[in-house]
Formats: C-alpha cells, structure tokens, sequence
C-alpha cells in the first residue's frame, strides 16, 4: 500500500509555482530521502503532506485521504521542521507530556532517553535553546511520536557533526524496531544515503528522479581523459555535467547506459571510467546548467572583452 | 504500523487541557490589569466637598466597574492573542483540524471569560477592604448592605456574559487579519472612523443603539440569550472563515 500519492500536484504562491505537476507515490513503511536544491518545492511539498497547505490544483492522498483540514491524516503525522514554534509557556518536560498526551504510540521512555543524552534540562525553555539544540529537541519530538508517518524536513539545521551523527543512528535504530513511512530531507546526502532506501529528487517543483540508492549509486558514470576524445566519445549521450579540467582533460558524467565494446573504445582512447558519488550526482542533476557555477566566471572573462 | 483514529471530541478535549497549560500567559495579564485597574479605583470615580466653617465634608463615590472595563478589553485582546500566528500554529504541532481547533479555543475563552468574571466582580470586595483600610476615614457600603450571594452570582454571571462576548468579536478581528495584514489598520480604522461619525452626528448612532440592546435588558434570560446568540454567530463567522486557512509560518 501506499502513504503517499500525488497526481498532477501543482502549488502556486501568489505567480511562482513551488510543486508544478508533480506525481509521486511514497510506499509505506520505507525510509525516503528527499533531496533537492534550495526553492526545489521540498518543504511545499511536505508542509501539504502534513495538511498545512492546500493544493492549488491535482490530487493528493495520505494513506488514501485528502490531509487538508482532515483530523485522521493529523493523528497520524508528525511534521518536524525548524521552524516549529513551540509553546512558550511551557517548560521542556511540559512540552514532552503534552506531546505524550496527544499521540497515541508516543514512547515516553524513548523520549526521556533521548532527553537525558543530549543533556536537556527538564525547566529549561524551548525559546532558551540554541539552533542545534532546537533541532536536537525536535528531532525527540519527531522519533517518540512513532507517527505511522513522520517528515523531517532539514532535520539537522544547526547540529554539531557528533549530534548529527546520533541523529542518524537513533533515526536507523528506531526505524528497523518501529517500521514506519519516514520522508527525510537533507542538503547532506553523503551523510544519510547509507540511512536511505529510496530517494525522491525534485527539481523545479517537479519530480525528477524517483528510485532505490542502490539504483542511484549505478545510475550514471563519468569519464575522464582528453577533451576531443571524451566529446567525442559521449556525443550521443545524455550529458549530465562536464567541466574542463586542466589544460585539455574533461570530466564529463553521463548516465551509465553503456555497452561492453563502448566500455572497450573508451579503455582504447585512453579515457577513464569512473563512479560518482550519489550525492555529487543529486548536485549535477539538479543543477539548472551542464557546466555548473564555473560556466558563470568563463562567461563572464568572455564578455569583458577588453 | 496500524493508523490511528481519533474521534473529534476525544482530540478538543486535549487540546483545551493543553491551552489551558500553554496559555498560561493568559491569566496572568489577567491578574496584573485587574490589579491596575484596582489602583485606578482608588481615586474613585466621584466626589464632592462642602464645608460649613468649622466642618468640612469630602464625599468620595468608588465603584469597580472599571475593573470590568479593563476585564473586557483583556477579553478582547487575549482572543485576538490566541488567532496570532504563535498561538494558531502551537496546535498544529500535535493532532487537529481546524474545527477541533476553533472549538478549543472557544472553550478555553468561555473559561477564561468565566474566570475573569469571577475575579472581576470578587474585586469589588478587594476595593472595598481596601477603601476602607487604607483610604477612608468613614465608610459606607452600599446603601441597600452589601449584596447578597444571588446578586453577586447574577452579577458573575452578566459579567461572564460581557466578557464572553468581548472575547468572541476579538476572536473574529484576530480572525480576520489572519486573512490579510491590511487588516490589522482597516479594522481598527473602521471602528473608529464609525465612532466619529456617531459623535459627528450628535445624536445617538449605531454604537448606542447596540449598547442599549444589551445593556437595556432587564431579562436576565432574554439578556442570556441575546448575548449568546451573538456570541454564536460571531464565533461561526470566525470559524467559517478559519476553516480554509493555511499553515504559514
């Protein structure tokens, strides 16, 4: 079955289209990554999820519901996010009792836990916490709930490198004792794609590759060696980055669709075969140009003229 | 992992306990103007003097209807309060809609209105003492004694009925900017210039008008009904507005 299917689901804020025509399905009970650049829509995409926003046009179903203004999608849902405002009046403890008073699978053991771990103090204010440390406590938040679905959106905003590191661990280990749909959107794929099952990229508010990591990790190849030969070697390909490198190499990625005797010609012209790392893939796929940001200074020598 | 249902009454019912915690603020500012407005009091609201050559008399009237004013207006300001952003969106941490939250927050303001009832008209006692300790050489209550336990719970009981509804049209202004920022000037702007106009006019305008629907009622259940029937539709209005508003933070 299926947590989550869009069909056609468009977003406008006011004339800018955040989602434009994105059809996706989420299975339940898999652990996807949702990778995209900054304006990609990921947060739209998950605020409308969760029932905050409406759909400005298409069809979207949380286990098989509408979650706009709907009480059952809410129940089992919890969006964690770090713009989460949490009540002021409330201590810390306060919040997790509230927290624990809402949500039916809540596991309060976890959740002092985690607490003492990361060395909260039960009177202290959410509004008194740092960055890292808001996040820190979201993240709590976010994994006692055991929320049949549970969206992290930038979960790691402001967490130190070990903090990060335990939130992945905790994260995994809960996940594996509690399966559950989990949507985790991160700018540090090389951090969580060892987490990820599936992952979920969105470009321009449209979905533009959906698969398994493993998929991901064989889905493209670059190649290296000499520029006439590389271009020449890759001209009916599907280009996705190529820059120069040094005096007359390129580095070109290109999907890894080849033959043996492609693999053989390029062995013979002398150009190097080589894996891309996913998340340098996830960089040049969602990037706007081939050539990436050099492109912009190459131009710009070019137009001065002088 | 199974989904869970929750029914709607199930999900207010927590949610007005957790308000009633998290909104604490609420009741204090509560405290710290009915005790302002007791201050106020002191200088009581009318005197006169006269003096025959060797005796001198100063007559000073104090009443606490000023703590009911300022009781109202903290109606209205603590419901426009919880429509703010902060407030609205501290419910969609946990489980809700927007009707279970628009319910609990009119639970939460019929106690708090009830609460602020009670204390508002139990300061007139608080005057009293004070007055008459402090302030007075001679004191005299009421001419009629001090009232009984029936007049004094009829008198929670309108001002309960003031306060509530003070608190439904600062829930529908709250509301209503929520739809557009532009609003926050309009409205106030609005009431205002319909004052003037009033005033302009010199005769008795539409503010009048309703004051004296309310406050002429000399039924306390047609004056019961009356108040809620407003009350409702105020709150309805909101709610109906409220319930295709989105989540932005």
């Amino acid at each position: 079955m299926n947590a989550i299917e869009c069909k056609g689901l468009t977003k406008m804020f006011g004339r800018v289209k955040a989602l434009d025509q994105l059809s996706c399905t989420i299975e339940e009970n898999k652990l996807t990554g949702l990778i995209g650049r900054n304006g990609a829509g990921k947060t739209t995409l998950l605020k409308i999820i969760a029932g905050y926003l409406r759909e400005t046009s298409g069809e979207i179903n949380v286990f098989s519901q509408p979650p706009f203004n709907n009480l059952t999608v809410s129940a089992n849902v919890i969006f964690v996010h770090d713009q989460m405002n949490l009540p002021t009046a409330l201590t810390l403890e306060e919040i997790l009792a509230a927290a624990g008073s809402f949500y039916p699978n809540w596991n309060h053991g976890l959740a002092t836990r985690l607490f003492d771990y990361f060395s909260f103090q039960p009177l202290q204010y959410y509004h008194g916490l740092s960055k890292g440390m808001k996040s820190t406590f979201n993240m709590i938040l976010g994994l006692s709930a055991r929320c049949p679905l549970t969206l992290f959106d930038e979960p790691t905003t402001g967490m130190d490198t070990a903090v990060r590191k335990d939130f992945y661990r905790a994260l995994l280990k809960d996940y594996m004792d509690h399966p559950r749909t989990i949507l985790l959107s991160s700018h540090y794929l090389d951090e969580i794609e060892d987490l990820l099952e599936e992952i979920l990229v969105l470009k321009e508010g449209k979905q533009l590759l959906h698969t398994t990591i493993d998929e991901l990790q064989e889905w493209a190849a670059a190649v290296q060696g000499k520029a006439a030969f590389v271009q020449e070697w890759s001209k009916n390909k599907q280009i996705i980055f190529s820059e120069k490198v040094g005096m007359d190499q390129m580095y070109t990625v290109v999907k890894n669709d080849f033959s043996d005797k492609e693999r053989q010609l390029a062995r013979e012209a002398g150009i190097d075969l080589l894996p891309v790392s996913t998340s340098d893939l996830c960089v040049y796929l969602t990037s706007s140009s081939i050539g990436g940001i050099d492109d912009v200074f190459d131009k710009n020598v070019d137009d001065s003229g002088d | 992992m199974s989904l869970t249902k929750m029914s709607m009454i199930v999900v207010i019912k927590k949610q007005y306990a957790f308000k009633l915690q998290a909104y604490s603020q609420v009741f204090l500012s509560l405290i710290f103007l009915q005790m302002i407005a007791v201050l106020f009091s002191l200088g009581g609201v009318a005197s006169m003097g006269s003096s025959d050559g060797m005796v001198e008399v100063q007559l000073s009237y104090y009443s606490a209807d000023m703590v009911l004013v300022f009781t109202m207006l903290w109606g209205i300001i603590s419901a426009v309060l919880i429509t703010t952003k902060a407030y609205r969106n501290d419910d969609y941490l946990f489980i809700t809609n927007r009707l279970t939250s628009n319910l609990s927050n009119l639970l939460f303001l019929l106690t708090a209105s009830f609460i602020g009832g009670i204390t508002a008209i139990l300061s007139s006692y608080l005057l009293k003492i004070v007055v008459n300790l402090f302030v007075s050489e001679y004191f005299f209550s009421n001419p009629n004694g001090w009232p009984g336990a029936l007049e004094t719970l009829l008198g929670i009981f309108s001002a309960f009925l003031y306060i509530f509804l003070f608190c439904m049209l600062g829930y529908l202004a709250g509301t209503l900017v929520q739809f557009h920022k532009s609003l926050t000037a309009l409205l106030p702007a609005a009431i205002l210039g319909v004052l003037f106009l009033d005033v302009a006019d010199g005769k008795a305008g539409v503010f009048a008008d309703i004051f004296t629907f309310y406050h002429s009622e000399s039924s306390v259940f047609l004056f019961f009904l009356k108040i809620m029937a407003t009350a409702g539709l105020l709150f309805l209005a909101s709610a109906g507005l409220s319930n295709r508003l989105e989540v932005r933070s």
